[in-house]
């Protein structure tokens, strides 16, 4: 006897399908050669053969790329505003990876602690979190130099390991507990299960071959931060899109448009990037107008300011910034190349 | 990881040498070229003042971005390294006053077609990472996956563009690195897609360009790594008047790129880069191609040809064939 469960894989279906009556059940899913965690359909499991992250992170389904604020009228009495309908159901979202999860408790600093963002808040509330080790992860990822580990998380309500033909499942927090004991198709784990699922775990973290050293990367920032000639060297090549931080799971920057036509409209946000030059743009200058001041700030921002504010790097190592670069702009490479003190 | 035969890989070295020459001599105050990328099969835009970093110039069939995108931004004389769609490119900025011709000196390469890695992914139903090696041999490939090599036709693996480029070996250059390329041609194949909409009825074409917009996130990587998109300020970062919204709606996103592709209309070479670009995989090239085709049926017009013509749509002669023109 163990405290750990586990579930035949072929039960998976039922079981996300018993959790979709009290949940919005997501899961990986590929359209485009795009990978999202979409609204499961009820059916198709086969994500769990090709499945190895989204292309997309988790936060979009908590910070979309666009969101209706409110919508207004405007009529002889002044402006009547009427809030979008909210969720009927709590989000769960089955397959996150333990980078993508720790991604979350990061926005959680911004969005839940530093200043209550209801948008965010109305779905991340009472949402779950159901996590999937990462058996295989990409070339590009990074999370062990981040201290996250690709197949454990304590930022997840329930943990799966693939151990062959069925799953261990760890539950992490209460909630994650309650769910699983009143689960149909799920079993207690037996210590060999367990043996299997350490197995497992030790050959993936293993197959983390991409590091930073990030021990001392705040201090060891610091002195680079005059040093232009660094920078403008670095940020040489980028080309100022937004895709490294729009697919940042941790970066949270948004725009607010309105949209008025006749006598009504809405008010929407969407993701904006420390990239563009615009981003900083003001009547009077752009403190940010040359491409490495801004290339900088991304990495300051991450490596500097944010461990600054919450004692915790902004990256979880996913890799996204680096195998969907256009140009190949490595952060790890510019980690592990900074200047001494000039 | 050996991509390229002997012959090419003496290509290299040619180029390294060139690189470094022109450095030295001070021809040139910057080098653009590609080095090794940090993933597998990647490459990597280098821009360097420093004569020691030209020996991590490399010539392989990845070699995917135009790099006559920085030619606006680098500052000074620059040595560049281009393939004959990305020449065209140069020849275009030139056209517009962009650059100066004599500010460039252009390290042709003529280029036998680059691999579209999602073509050899989908080929052999694993990731790029996943993959061993990828060896081009004339107009086979042979892709390694688990210790084993599966032999491909290099037509199967080409992107699109390429295989129908009608000008692998620059036009437009200083130094010809090699022969000129010969390069393996499917004219069918490298228009399929785009014949496939125009048998479309239109509301059939407008769906489907609902759909693939919808997921746009705006990031603005087609835009960016667009030689021809040189605007100062884009049309979309305008806010009086505000032409679309910065929130990623298909109607928004539909509208930035068909306003982008008429403006770089008789400048784009069909590079192909911002297809590549693109983290949603939306077919943009369909566009670009049906607007250069479109350029060549109407106005009997190839953009980045003659260096001393004017572009595209900044002249017009009486001549020209629409009655609602004269």
């Amino acid at each position: 006897m163990t405290d750990n469960k586990k579930i035949s894989k072929s039960d998976l279906e039922g079981l996300l399908n018993e959790w979709s009556q009290e949940f919005t059940v997501f899961v990986p899913s590929q359209e485009n050669e795009v990978v999202k965690l979409a609204k499961w359909g009820g059916k198709d499991t086969s994500f769990l053969d090709w499945y190895r992250n989204a292309t997309t992170p988790a936060k979009a389904n908590f910070f979309p790329p666009r969101e209706e604020m409110f919508g207004f009228q405007k009529d002889k009495e002044g402006y009547h505003l009427e809030l979008p309908p909210s969720d009927e159901h709590k989000q769960l979202i089955f397959g996150i990876r333990p980078c993508d999860a720790r991604a979350l408790a990061i926005l959680d600093m911004t969005f839940k602690d530093a200043y209550e963002d209801p948008y965010y808040l109305s779905k991340r509330n009472g949402a779950v979190l159901i996590g999937l080790g990462c058996t295989n992860p990409y070339d590009s990822c990074f999370c062990t130099s981040l201290d996250i580990s690709p197949v454990e998380s304590t930022d997840v309500d329930l943990m799966f390991t693939d151990i062959g033909d069925q799953f261990l499942i760890e539950a992490i927090t209460e909630a994650g507990k309650e769910l699983i004991t009143k689960a149909s198709g799920v079993e207690e784990a037996t210590e060999a299960d367990e043996a299997k699922a350490k197995e497992t775990k030790e050959a993936s973290y293993n197959k983390l071959v991409k590091k930073i050293e990030t021990e001392d990367i705040k201090e060891k920032l610091l002195p680079a931060f005059d040093n232009q000639d660094y920078w403008e060297g670095v940020a040489a090549k980028c080309v100022s899109c937004g895709i490294c931080t729009f697919l940042c799971p941790t970066c949270f920057c948004f725009d607010i448009s309105d949209e008025l036509v006749k006598n009504q409209g809405e008010r929407f946000r969407c993701w904006d990037s420390c990239a563009f030059p615009i981003y900083t743009k003001m009547p009077m200058e752009n403190p940010r107008e040359d491409k490495w001041r801004r290339v900088r700030q991304k990495v300051y921002h991450k490596y500097e300011f944010y461990p600054m504010n919450y004692s915790v790097i902004a990256c979880t190592g996913c890799g996204r910034c680096i195998r969907q670069c256009p140009v190949n702009w490595d952060i790890t490479r510019v980690l592990n190349s900074l200047p001494a003190k000039i | 990881m050996n991509y390229l035969p002997a012959k090419d890989r003496d290509m290299e070295q040619k180029l390294q040498d060139e690189a470094k020459s022109l450095l030295e001599q001070e021809r040139v105050d910057y080098i653009i070229g590609f080095e090794p990328g940090s993933l597998k099969f990647t490459t990597t835009p280098l821009i360097t003042k420093n004569k020691d970093d030209v020996d991590r110039l490399v010539i392989t069939p990845f070699i995917v971005n135009n790099l006559s995108v920085y030619l606006t931004e680098v500052k000074g004389r620059v040595g560049i390294v281009a393939k004959g769609c990305d020449s065209r490119s140069i020849v275009s900025l030139i056209q517009d006053n962009k650059v100066v011709r004599e500010n460039v000196v252009i390290i042709g390469i003529p280029c036998p077609g680059l691999i579209d890695l999602k073509k050899v992914e989908r080929l052999v139903g694993k990731d790029r990472d996943e993959l061993d090696d990828i060896t081009r041999n004339g107009d086979r490939v042979i892709v390694t996956v688990d210790g084993k090599g599966r032999e491909f036709p290099i037509a199967e693996v080409l992107y699109d563009n390429c295989l129908g480029c009608e000008f692998p070996t620059p036009q437009e250059y200083d130094v010809l690195i090699g022969e000129s390329a010969l390069l393996v041609t499917d004219f069918t194949a490298s228009r399929q897609k785009v014949e496939t909409l125009e048998g479309m009825s239109q509301q059939q074409r407008w769906e489907f360009w609902k759909e693939e917009f919808d997921r746009c996130i705006r990031c603005y990587a087609c835009r960016n790594v667009c030689p021809a998109c040189f605007c100062q300020r884009c049309f979309v970062e305008e806010s009086e008047p505000q032409w679309v919204l910065p929130v990623p709606r298909w109607q928004d996103n539909l509208i930035f790129q068909v306003v982008r592709n008429i403006h770089v209309a008789g400048r784009c070479t069909d590079c192909g880069a911002c297809e590549r670009s693109c983290p949603m995989n939306i077919p943009l090239r369909n566009l670009a191609r049906k607007t250069y085709d479109i350029v060549g049926e109407l106005f009997h017009y190839q953009a980045g040809m003659d260096k001393e013509a004017s572009p595209l749509l900044t002249a017009y002669e009486v001549e020209e064939a629409e009655d609602f023109f004269r």
